[in-house]
């Protein structure tokens, strides 16, 4: 059996860079920006970015638009999300009918299923609990009967957005 | 008080009455994954309301910056959480 080598490439490129430096800008702001413990943000960074690598590869784009336009869609929905769970934690009785719905997602199991299964999570009344088998997620609803499929293509749809070309890779 | 403290004020008591309510849907809500909705959304908003209700009490920039990435790190831990927990608990008990 063989292996298929890897092309040989540099290990240090511009956005691994940019990235070691927005790790250690978030190491200042939660850390503080002593100059006597840049030492030990440095390494953190670096550290940071080595781990991030198999994550989320070098190559990877995100769409800066479609990020911007994810955001704007997602507060609003994590704040009625909250204000849902709140209403229905105040009511004098619990009128729920909680059950679990599957939904077919176009993105592969792996990074970005996972972080659509994260985002999904906060949105009003829908927690998934399984994404990893062959593209199907087992959401869990608090209403099953209102039209949760057609809200999570929509959320789906909103989140490959960010990722340029609608990527469906993990 | 200033108009600033208000605000505060305001923000801190509706972040505190929405972990009241998740507190209440942890206790109330009939089985384990409903609960966790309670857990994982009021919660947050709780914390995001707490954060910018803060934010005018706060002395430089990089402050402000640290609540605002607090209350990240915690969206993104208690989505993790409340997702592997579910997880677990379907497993242990299928849904019908």
């Amino acid at each position: 059996m063989t292996v298929p080598s890897s092309p040989r490439r540099p290990l240090w490129r511009p956005s691994l860079l940019g990235r070691g430096l927005l790790f250690f800008a978030l190491w200042l702001v939660l850390i503080g920006a002593a100059l006597k413990d840049w030492p030990v943000g440095l390494v953190a960074a670096a550290a940071a970015t080595w781990a991030s690598i198999p994550l989320w590869p070098p190559e990877s784009r995100l769409s800066a638009t479609g990020l911007a336009r994810f955001v704007l869609r997602f507060l609003p929905q994590a704040v009625a999300a909250g204000l849902d769970v709140a209403r229905r934690a105040f009511a004098r009785r619990i009128a729920m009918k909680p059950g679990i719905v599957t939904y077919r997602a176009s993105l592969r199991p792996g990074l970005a299923q996972g972080a659509l299964c994260a985002v999904m999570s906060l949105q009003p009344g829908k927690l998934p609990v399984s994404c990893a088998a062959r593209g199907d997620m087992r959401v869990h609803c608090l209403d099953s009967d209102a039209s949760v499929t057609a809200e999570l293509a929509a959320d789906e749809a909103a989140f490959l957005r960010i990722l340029p070309g609608g990527r469906a890779g993990g | 008080m200033g108009l600033a403290d208000a605000f505060t004020l305001i923000c801190v008591v509706a972040g505190a009455v929405l972990f009241l309510a998740g507190t209440l849907g942890l206790l109330r809500f009939p089985d384990t994954l409903s609960r966790l909705h309670a857990l994982s959304k009021a919660d947050n908003l709780g914390l995001g309301l707490i954060v910018l209700g803060l934010m005018p009490q706060q002395a430089s920039l990089m402050g402000g910056a640290k609540l605002v990435c607090i209350w990240l790190l915690a969206q993104l831990s208690a989505a993790t959480a409340s997702q592997l927990i579910a997880g677990i608990a379907a497993r242990r008990k299928p849904q019908a």
